[in-house]
């Protein structure tokens, strides 16, 4: 306790300090406080709403949220109705007229993405449809340098005197990154055509990018607990074309892939990172592909 | 410590809010303690949530207003089935409460199975968040108080069971969409269990109680950072034991010096 208060006492007093920072970015997931970060720097203080173990869909209302949207001068997130639940509510309680959606404060990482899973027609009986598709982009690292380009040139349009150093930094963030993912690439070539099931739809960009093969989904609407016939279904396709790994994201309850591995000798669970922070070593964006593709290898035999 | 969060703009409209859910709920609550019938909150809430799935299962047109129309409708069949139930059963009252929750909550599940979007609107209507309420959002909810206060005090509903039941049907259905279930629970049940002992000036207690609760609870939120919901209802408990505590002594000793002089 004392510990914490001293912390806190910490915090207090390097906030003078950090108040020179120019720009405060509102950053609605982890992965796009961490691009923040890359490419801007000393220059902005990032506040992240969300953490790697909470579901970005659903949101607690905590005090600090809306005193940090009303400050903000950019808000980043994904879009693709990802934070529907909470973004326009917590937008109309900031009351900060800068960030609205379509002004410059406001930007959307999926605007700058081929998105997949864009359903053909939209009708509720098909039940979670997500009519821009599927929103869970940032496990792409492709995706990623689609919305760095983008992410930095804002930066540069919100905060025109630094504009020089966001380009720098925006090459040389860039060069690292085309590096890793030539090396990803290699790293990754053994994973291309392994069979998963997913815990829920979450992982299209990641399976898009490996080649991972998804064969089933344990719940295939969230927050519904599956039927026994879509179990009994499951575990049928198994055993024509056995699946190497069970993954899901660190905010999902563990249960289902557990009974899923009781019922399937040889069927590893595997805990993914899911965004930055989600593990000890996805300490950012570098870490978190790095880790993702250490743990799918990890089921290979 | 964050204080960051101790604006008046961002905390006043959740203050509101709280003091227009006490208004009512502060007698409702006594009520309900006096009746034995500590869960009837929660059935009228979820209820009044199965009204609205209802209403989007059978893809009626859906606004805000078709559902608010169906959630109160809902709450309001509900709260009179419960009332026949008080005047044929009485004795086993509390047991078709709790399982007139947990039946209308599976059927929830049940018609989400076919419509998760539905799980959307159920979500909005139980889990309210104080914190995102805003002053446009009041406004309704204080003019249908309004009217349920003088119904409460004007026709001395306390004795009429049926007007008791409508208004709290009405009450609930609008206090969880502002504050959700959690907060609806203590706001009705925590002061009126801590004044239970102190006759004449209760009510005036049970006020005082829940609303230094919430200014308490927001501040404590703000500056600690934490959902402003879940740590009001911590206070409100722990400002209700410490009410309760303070009652008793103050009751307690004139009993004593009395019995002394003897």
């Amino acid at each position: 306790m004392t510990q914490y208060l001293l912390s806190v006492l910490f915090v207090l007093l390097l906030l003078p300090l950090n108040a020179a920072a120019d720009l405060r970015v509102f950053s609605c997931e982890p992965e796009w406080g961490a691009l923040v970060t890359e490419l801007a720097g000393d220059h902005a203080r990032v506040f992240t709403a969300t953490t790697a173990q909470q579901d970005p869909h659903y949101i607690q209302a905590r005090p600090s949220l809306i005193a940090r949207m009303r400050r903000a001068d950019l808000v980043v997130c994904t879009g693709a109705e990802l934070e529907i639940g909470w973004l326009p509510v917590l937008m109309a309680r900031g009351g900060n007229p800068g960030v609205k959606p379509g002004t410059d404060g406001y930007f959307e990482a999926a605007a700058f993405v081929p998105m997949l899973e864009v359903p053909q027609r939209l009708d509720r009986a098909e039940g979670d449809v997500h009519p821009n598709g599927n929103p869970h982009i940032q496990l792409d690292p492709r995706n990623i340098a689609r919305i760095a380009p983008a992410l930095s040139e804002r930066l540069a349009k919100i905060d025109p005197e630094n504009a020089a150093d966001y380009r720098k930094r925006l090459e040389d963030f860039s060069q690292r990154w085309q590096s890793a993912l030539q090396r990803w690439d290699t790293e990754a070539a053994s994973l291309k055509g392994m069979p998963i099931v997913v815990h829920h739809k979450s992982w299209a960009y990641l399976n898009q990018w490996l080649g991972l093969k998804e064969i089933g989904t344990l719940e295939p609407k969230p927050g519904v607990p599956p039927s026994s016939s879509h179990l009994a279904e499951l575990l049928e396709t198994l055993k024509a074309t056995p699946a190497k790994a069970v993954i899901r994201a660190p905010y999902q309850d563990p249960r289902a892939s557990e009974w899923l591995s009781k019922q399937v000798p040889g069927l590893v669970m595997i805990e993914m990172p899911f965004t930055v922070g989600g593990n000890a070593q996805a300490t950012d964006l570098f870490g978190l592909f790095d880790s993702s593709i250490a743990l799918l290898k990890g089921a290979q035999p | 410590m964050n204080t960051d969060g101790l604006d008046l703009a961002i905390l006043g409209p959740a203050f509101l809010a709280g003091l227009l859910v006490l208004s009512t709920h502060v007698p409702l609550g006594r009520q309900v303690l006096r009746r034995g019938i500590i869960f009837i909150d929660l059935a009228i809430a979820q209820i009044a949530g199965l009204g609205v799935l209802v209403a989007h299962a059978m893809s009626w047109e859906e606004n805000a207003l078709t559902m608010q129309i169906t959630a109160f409708s809902a709450a309001l069949l509900g709260a009179l089935a419960l009332y026949q139930c008080e005047r044929r059963w009485p004795e086993i009252l509390e047991a078709v409460i709790g399982t007139s929750f947990i039946l209308a909550a599976s059927a929830a599940i049940l018609i989400l199975a076919n419509n998760p979007h539905g799980g959307e609107h159920l979500k909005d209507l139980l889990v309210g968040q104080v914190l995102w309420v805003d002053r446009d959002q009041l406004v309704p909810v204080a003019m249908l108080y309004a009217l349920i206060l003088s119904a409460w005090f004007g026709f001395g509903a306390s004795h009429r069971t049926l007007l008791f039941y409508i208004l709290f049907a009405l009450a609930i259905t609008a206090s969880v969409q502002l504050v959700g279930v959690y907060l609806v629970f203590a706001s009705l049940i925590i002061p009126a269990l801590s004044v239970r002992r102190s006759g004449r000036y209760a009510l005036f207690a049970a006020y005082l109680l829940g609303i230094a609760s919430y200014a308490v609870g927001l501040t404590v939120s703000a500056l600690l950072d934490l959902p402003a919901g879940a740590v009001i209802v911590w206070v409100l408990a722990l400002f209700g034991v410490a009410t309760s505590q303070l009652i008793a002594r103050f009751t307690a000793v004139p009993a004593a010096v009395g019995e002394g002089a003897h």
